[in-house]
């Protein structure tokens, strides 16, 4: 068995009466390309968050390289890059300026920090932006200047909460081929999405996560089970009609 | 027709804040500032009346223009008003402007404040009944105008502070504005003795009545008189009036829904070469360009400036070495919510190891680096200038102290007691509103001037013991409280990061319902009891026992004030104070045990 680059155990999460999180537990061997899938609100990125030591959990643990995230968190987020959801930049920065500066303060040698800045701009088609402020990026160079700040110290694994959302077709083909260079590099990489086609054609294995739990996990194929994807998903959590019936008003 | 809709839309925006507001009690949290917020209100509300109830319409119309001032300050420190229900939120609907800000007036009124102020303005009845029934009659649409009238004064102060605080001057004038109309209002109470001793009061009253919110009482004290024209007149100039600045208000709301809020370019970068030169250049980013950064700093500096400088009106020169000291109080309150202002940023301290040392101590930095030359600049120049040679030692002293200390305290602020906002990028067009926790933010900046301030009492003691001596127990306890409260914040972000960013994140809720469960197991009534305990607990200890004790030490016993042991003979005065303040001490006792044993007791519930 491979050892794993990244463990969940038994992460719990529970805000006020709603358990969002419930004894999740998964593991990502290394070397993989590890797909988590959900429905809305299935708690992907609660566990994802507790998982990379954003959010402090209930129960339960995550190890990064075997560091555990929550007992030794300054040597286990040296090892990860985290793209989180939803959450903030220094908006006052441009670009580089936030690359620049995260990247000193992770003590990279200045002229390494000004290498790897100036690179990851021009391949995440950054740099011609390089005036604006993030305040004034759009929620998909967001995403990509998220990239480059989980890229930049070059971890050996990658935690990205829907990485292309809201990213057009030609960044997002960049961010695939980053991506795949970076698992052909012996990286790992774990990475939350709802758009079926896209795991399917990038991960190796994937987790389905509803109501908080693992309710399927393994290589794609396995969780396939034969048909497509989409159809697997659908069956895991639970199929809906709804959506056929009702709304006849709208074709009045 | 268009009234129809128009009453439709103000139905239903009604319907939306009121189910927002039934929200909100359902949050302990929320509960205890909106009760604490009423509860000061009525007081001041039935103060109101009781001018009103004396005959005194002098007085009266006072506190009528002090309502209106507070109308129109008071969302610029509680972060653009009330906006439960924000103009964005309604951008799509196929509404003219005019239906939906006359809808957003009305859903206004719903709320806690404009009952108050309906229930301050009440004092137009109470001084009309005294004249005559037609006089109490005119009292009625008087307040309604009145109160209408506050609230669009209110919406439009906000809608053109936005618009000037989206670009760099219009930040500093807005900035400079409201200085001085807060430092007038609060050297207040020091012109309120020159008020009632000289014939100021004439005038002031004079122009209280000529200003829009003395035109209520106008007419009613033209009805007194039978002088139906008169009585007629300034109510119909109240129409027009709330005509003219809903029309106004409208046009913003339309440039704020529809105009982009793109920044301008910026400069080349600050150069850093490792991580707390990178952290401190990251810091000054947001003081230079930042606009509500740079309009706090602009503030606090001619806040300093004016209070001090406003008695120069009287030939009184005494305050004048005050201003740099007063510029750095302020500007430690304007600071307190450093974290909370960066929102869910921190990610990226959290997520780089070791950085929250070097974050916590660059804020620090910038903030001295802001407002350390300044203040000290004006505090030189003013002590020359005031030409009192006694105030260096003292100013000398104070300064250093206070800058080391709001240095440590707007940190530890920060860090403790943050105040979640919206996400910049999600922010709405009012750049004053930064979240839902105007009350909070408020209370905060309160808190931080109390704080800052007596982080100088060792080096003022100690200056006006042995003069000069302060000077070095000024640098000290500044340089220890800068490096010790530094170092507590840096510690609780290392190790409670994920929680604040939690916080920032998702709110109070998550935090909320934890201790919730924590508290469920004491009874109610005494919850209420600790809680309120806690609230008013300063209210014994504070202006009724230090600062009397003081007035006392220092022989001003002239100004009684609502100082109720300089009321009394002398020997009972101490005793009044000492009452004062263990009933205070007592407070805080009750309230803190009663919390402390709650989360005692819950672990062993939870297990």
């Amino acid at each position: 068995m491979e050892s794993a680059a990244f463990e969940l155990v038994g992460l719990t999460k529970v805000f006020g009466e709603e358990r969002a999180v419930d004894g999740l537990s998964l593991s990502v061997p290394t070397g993989s390309f590890f797909g988590m899938l959900g429905p809305n609100g299935a708690g992907k990125t609660t566990s994802l968050s507790m998982a990379v030591g954003l959010l402090r959990p209930d129960e339960g643990t995550a190890r990064i390289f075997g560091v555990d995230v929550w007992d030794e968190p300054t040597k286990a987020k040296a090892l990860v890059g985290v793209l989180p959801d939803g959450l903030g930049m220094p908006e006052r920065l441009t670009g580089r300026e936030v690359l620049t500066y995260l990247g000193l303060l992770r003590g990279l040698p200045e002229d390494e920090v000004r290498r790897r800045t100036s690179e990851l701009l021009e391949v995440l088609e950054l740099d011609h932006e390089d005036e604006k402020q993030v305040i004034g990026y759009s929620t998909g160079m967001r995403k990509k200047l998220g990239l480059a700040v989980a890229l930049l110290h070059a971890p050996r694994l990658l935690v990205l909460d829907e990485p292309f959302e809201a990213v057009d077709p030609v960044s997002a083909a960049t961010i695939r081929t980053i991506l795949n260079r970076f698992i052909a590099g012996g990286g790992s990489v774990v990475m939350s999405s709802h758009v079926m086609a896209l795991v399917e054609q990038l991960c190796d294995r994937v987790a389905v996560v509803a109501d908080g739990k693992v309710v399927a996990s393994g290589t794609v194929s396995e969780v396939q089970a034969g048909g497509s994807l989409e159809d697997a998903f659908v069956s895991l959590v639970g199929a809906s009609t709804r959506g056929a019936e009702g709304l006849s008003w709208l074709s009045a | 027709m268009a009234l129809g809709l128009t009453y439709a839309t103000s139905h239903t925006l009604v319907r939306m804040r009121l189910s927002s507001f039934r929200h909100a009690l359902k949050d302990q949290n929320r509960v205890s500032w909106i009760g604490a917020g009423a509860f000061c209100g009525l007081v001041l509300a039935g103060g109101t009346i009781w001018v009103a109830a004396r005959g005194d319409n002098d007085g009266l119309v006072v506190a009528l223009g002090i309502w209106m001032l507070g109308w129109v300050v008071g969302p610029l420190f509680a972060g653009g008003g009330d906006e439960t229900l924000k103009p964005e939120y309604f951008s799509m609907l196929p509404l003219p402007p005019r239906t939906l800000s006359t809808g957003l007036l009305v859903a206004a009124v719903a709320g806690v404040a404009p009952v108050i102020s309906l229930v301050a303005l009440l004092s137009l009845v109470v001084a009309g009944a005294q004249l005559s029934v037609a006089a109490a009659l005119i009292a009625l649409p008087a307040l309604v105008l009145q109160l209408f009238c506050f609230i669009l004064a209110s919406r439009l102060a906000v809608a053109v502070y936005g618009v000037l605080l989206q670009v760099r001057s219009g930040a500093v004038l807005a900035a400079v504005v409201n200085a001085f109309i807060l430092a007038f209002a609060a050297q207040g109470w020091a012109l309120i003795v020159a008020y009632v001793s000289t014939d100021v009061q004439g005038t002031v009253a004079t122009a209280a009545r000529i200003a829009p919110s003395g035109w209520g009482l106008a007419a009613v004290e033209a009805a007194g008189r039978g002088d139906w024209l008169e009585a007629l007149l300034p109510l119909v100039g109240l129409v027009l009036l709330a005509a003219v600045m809903l029309i106004a208000w409208s046009a913003l709301l339309v440039r704020r829904t529809t105009a982009s809020h793109m920044s301008h370019k910026v400069r080349r970068p600050l150069s850093a070469d490792g991580p707390s030169s990178a952290a401190a250049a990251k810091e000054l980013r947001s003081w230079t360009r930042d606009l509500l950064y740079g309009h706090k700093a602009v503030f606090a500096v001619s806040y300093g400036l004016f209070f001090c400088m406003m008695p120069l009106a009287l030939k009184a020169t005494y305050m004048l070495p005050w201003a740099g000291p007063a510029a750095v109080i302020m500007a430690g309150a304007m600071a307190s919510n450093l974290y909370g202002a960066d929102g869910t940023a921190l990610w990226t301290t959290l997520m780089t190891p070791g950085s929250a040392g070097p974050d916590v101590r660059a804020r620090q930095r910038a903030f001295l680096l802001v407002f350390g030359p300044l203040t000290v600049l004006i505090t030189v120049l003013f002590t020359w200038w005031a030409g009192d040679a006694g105030a260096w030692p003292l100013v000398l002293s104070v300064l250093p102290a206070l800058l080391g200390g709001a240095a440590g305290l707007i940190v530890a602020c920060s860090v403790w007691a943050a105040v979640p906002t919206t996400d910049a990028h999600k922010r709405s067009g009012n750049p004053l509103n930064s979240g839902e926790n105007e009350g909070e933010t408020m209370g905060l900046v309160y808190v931080m001037l109390v704080l800052v301030s007596v982080s100088a009492a060792p080096a003022l003691v100690a200056a006006l013991y042995w003069s000069w001596w302060g000077v070095p127990i000024g640098l000290l306890s500044g340089v220890l409280a800068w490096w010790y409260l530094g170092r507590l914040a840096i510690n609780r972000l290392e190790q409670r990061g994920p929680e604040l960013l939690t916080l920032l994140r998702h709110g109070r809720t998550v935090e909320e319902a934890k201790k919730k469960a924590q508290y469920e197991s004491i009874p109610r009534w005494k919850r209420t009891l600790a809680g309120f305990c806690l609230g008013f607990a300063a209210i014994p200890l504070f202006p009724q026992a230090l600062v009397p004790a003081i007035f006392l030490l220092t022989g001003n016993a002239d100004t009684k004030s609502w100082f109720l042991a300089l009321y009394v003979a002398n020997p009972l005065r101490w005793l009044v104070i000492a009452g004062m303040a263990v009933l205070g001490l007592g407070m805080y006792a009750y309230g803190g045990l009663t919390y402390y044993n709650a989360r005692k007791v819950s672990p062993a519930e939870a297990g």
